[in-house]
């Protein structure tokens, strides 16, 4: 019994988390590391198939099942939760590290979760625990970001069990297989995997909770929740020519609030959301081109962006601010921590050699491959854009920019070396892309060294860069304003609460006006209770034993029914 | 908009230096033969064009942008949630 649940991937770093607020500061690092080299070395040697089923109450589960584009993810998630662990070692927080590493654990299982009620399980468990790490930002904004990523996450949850229920209804079984989104259940279970993957206007969650979080948080935030619903659409949805559409708009509209977000963990937070719009792309072309796509970007996604997020929390740990207004002329005193953003930076740019390159590519190929010119371009006009604000915004106005003479340390060893190790993989998928793509799930025939797909790419790019200075020298980049941007989350903050105080008012005076008469008529019947117990009154008065008895009676039988049936 | 920047010494190189390479592409550009999947694509110094005109539009369009959506950074404050 142990053994099998233990042979659930994931299960060892959930059941595994209990113990780590039990062990002392220098035992839990180590702990937590050993825990996810063994699960990732477990891992590893499932093969695709059926592993693990089990009946409840007549409902049969597939509690472990892997398929094709189960192992990229489930060894990327190690890696991050790794990183994670590292880039945390300075901090002795047990409650945040206890979270942390039992949310991977429950991404992980969630990859390989076979029916939709286990998947609902993690789905939850991924929720439950990914909200103590934004709580863990610790400031009053951190409080109501940690509510409003709960119930966004939660109503996920629900939507997603109800598509289980409808599809159960269909006769469909609970089974994860291709789904069609016109029927209700299988719209329910898109809508569940849209709020996660912050489809255009279920987005506002992600912007508002990840830059909130702690330094440490953001960075364990950012790997796993939209990642394992991206993996979902892909084996749900793959094909479904609308989400090509969606995932469109998902790449072009963060890029133009990421160039007036001031806070640069938010600006990531927009990037991210702007990378997944590539993915869901690749899923909604559903070709084999498209779909390794999705499946490298989402791998080299997590590395480049976790490095992006740590360098930023480094920048933040030391100096107190992640705003662009506040910052400036760090590398001067951060070289390290400048050096591996720049390389996250043109990681995410998809600059040759690194490693967004050699997986975004892929995407961008298969929409040109199949005709799709629209999305093509906007894709293309989105890499422009993830170059302004990721390659360019975020270090430029973290290291260079105007020189805010900061004091400050270079960032911790423990956060170099996660950040080192991170920044190396980032050049090592770059320039050796085959051990990534023999773990996609198709055969990678697309030549990306192709010569003129590279100056056609270096074009673009430093083109683009080309503009950056010609707009900074003219003096016409704009400059960073501390301020709040709107986002979708401004429905969950301010258009629904003020609706719902408007609507309340008519409520409100109904409930008092209801709880008055109800007092009212409570106090009229202590009044009777009161006149009939007096010595002559009707009940106290005196009586038969007979009619004393059947009174018994009667209530006695009365609490009898009343225990039965209630 | 932002006054114009003083340019340091280093800042100077690098724009120098990116210039130079900016020159080698577009020489490059009629040495390389690039495949196209689509006429617009095909078109001589396409990718280069397109990527410093995006690049104005993405910041352009961030400009106005901002006048829709920029509030004071305190904008969330009052509420009962902060």
């Amino acid at each position: 019994m142990l053994d099998a649940i233990f042979a659930i991937p994931g299960m060892m770093l959930i059941l595994g988390a209990l113990a780590v607020p039990l062990l002392p500061p220098f035992v839990r690092n180590y702990y937590m590391l050993a825990l996810i080299a063994f699960s990732g070395w477990s891992v590893w040697q499932i093969a695709p198939g059926v592993h693990m089923t089990a009946n409840l109450a007549g409902i049969d589960l597939i509690l472990v099942r892997a398929e094709a584009i189960t192992k990229p993810f489930a060894l990327v998630f190690h890696i991050a939760a790794a990183l994670n662990v590292i880039y945390a070692m300075h901090e002795d927080v047990k409650i945040t590290a206890m979270a942390g590493l039992a949310y991977a654990g429950a991404a992980i299982a969630a990859l390989f979760a076979g029916d939709f009620l286990t998947l609902f399980i993690y789905w939850e468990l991924t929720a439950f625990t990914s909200v103590f790490l934004v709580l863990d930002g610790n400031t009053a904004r951190s409080m109501g970001a940690a509510m409003r990523y709960l119930l966004m996450q939660v109503a996920s949850g629900v939507i997603l069990l109800a598509g289980a229920v409808l599809l159960w209804r269909e006769g469909a079984g609970f089974a994860i297989t291709a789904l069609d989104a016109t029927t209700p259940a299988g719209f329910c279970v898109l809508l569940a995997f849209g709020i996660k993957a912050a489809f255009p206007f279920l987005n506002g969650w992600l912007q508002d909770a990840y830059p909130e979080a702690s330094v440490t948080g953001t960075v364990v935030l950012s790997a796993f929740t939209t990642k394992l619903s991206i993996y979902m659409l892909a084996l749900c949805f793959a094909g479904l020519t609308p989400l090509i559409w969606v995932g469109a708009v998902m790449t072009l509209f963060p890029v133009f609030f990421a160039v007036i977000e001031n806070d640069l963990r938010r600006v990531l937070a927009f990037s991210l959301n702007n990378q997944l719009g590539f993915m869901v792309v690749g899923i909604g072309v559903g070709t084999e081109l498209a779909l390794n796509g999705t499946v490298a970007h989402a791998f080299a996604h997590i590395i480049y962006k976790s490095l992006l997020f740590m360098s930023m929390g480094a920048v933040l740990f030391r100096t107190g601010t992640a705003k662009a207004s506040e910052l400036g002329g760090l590398w001067k005193q951060m070289p390290l921590t400048a050096i591996f953003c720049i390389i996250g930076a043109v990681s995410i740019s998809s600059f040759p050699l690194f490693s967004g390159f050699v997986t975004k590519s892929l995407t961008i190929g298969a929409t040109a491959k199949e005709g799709y010119f629209f999305v093509w371009l906007a894709l293309i006009f989105a890499s422009a854009g993830v170059l302004e604000h990721s390659g360019i915004k975020i270090p430029y106005f973290a290291f260079f920019g105007h020189d805010r003479k900061f004091k400050v340390k270079e960032a911790p060893l423990n956060m170099l070396i996660a950040m080192g190790i991170a920044a190396a993989l980032c050049v090592i998928i770059g320039i050796f892309p085959q051990p990534l793509y023999a773990l996609l799930p198709y055969e990678v025939k697309y030549d990306v060294w192709e010569t003129g797909h590279v100056l056609g790419e270096l074009q673009l790019l430093l083109f683009a860069v080309l503009a950056f200075v010609f707009l900074i020298v003219r003096g016409l980049y704009p400059p960073e304003i501390d301020s709040t941007v709107l986002n979708t989350d401004w429905l969950l903050r301010r258009a629904i609460p003020r609706v719902v105080k408007g609507l309340a008012m008519p409520v409100l005076t109904l409930w008092f006006g209801a709880v008055a008469w109800a007092q009212k008529t409570i106090l009229t019947i202590f009044r009777i209770s009161e006149e009939t117990s007096r010595e002559s009154g009707l009940v106290s008065g005196i009586a038969s034993t007979g009619a004393a008895a059947g009174i018994f009676l009667a209530v006695f039988a009365l609490m009898l029914l009343a225990r039965l049936f209630m | 908009m932002s006054d114009k920047p003083e340019i340091s010494i280093a800042g100077r190189r690098f724009i120098r230096a990116l210039l130079l390479i900016c020159a080698g592409l577009l020489v490059a550009e009629f040495i390389i033969h690039r495949h196209a999947y689509f006429a617009l694509e095909a078109t001589p110094l396409f990718f280069a064009l397109f990527g410093f005109v995006a690049f104005c539009i993405v910041v352009g369009g961030g400009v106005l942008l901002r006048k829709l959506v920029m509030r004071a950074p305190d904008y969330y404050d009052g509420d009962d949630d902060a």
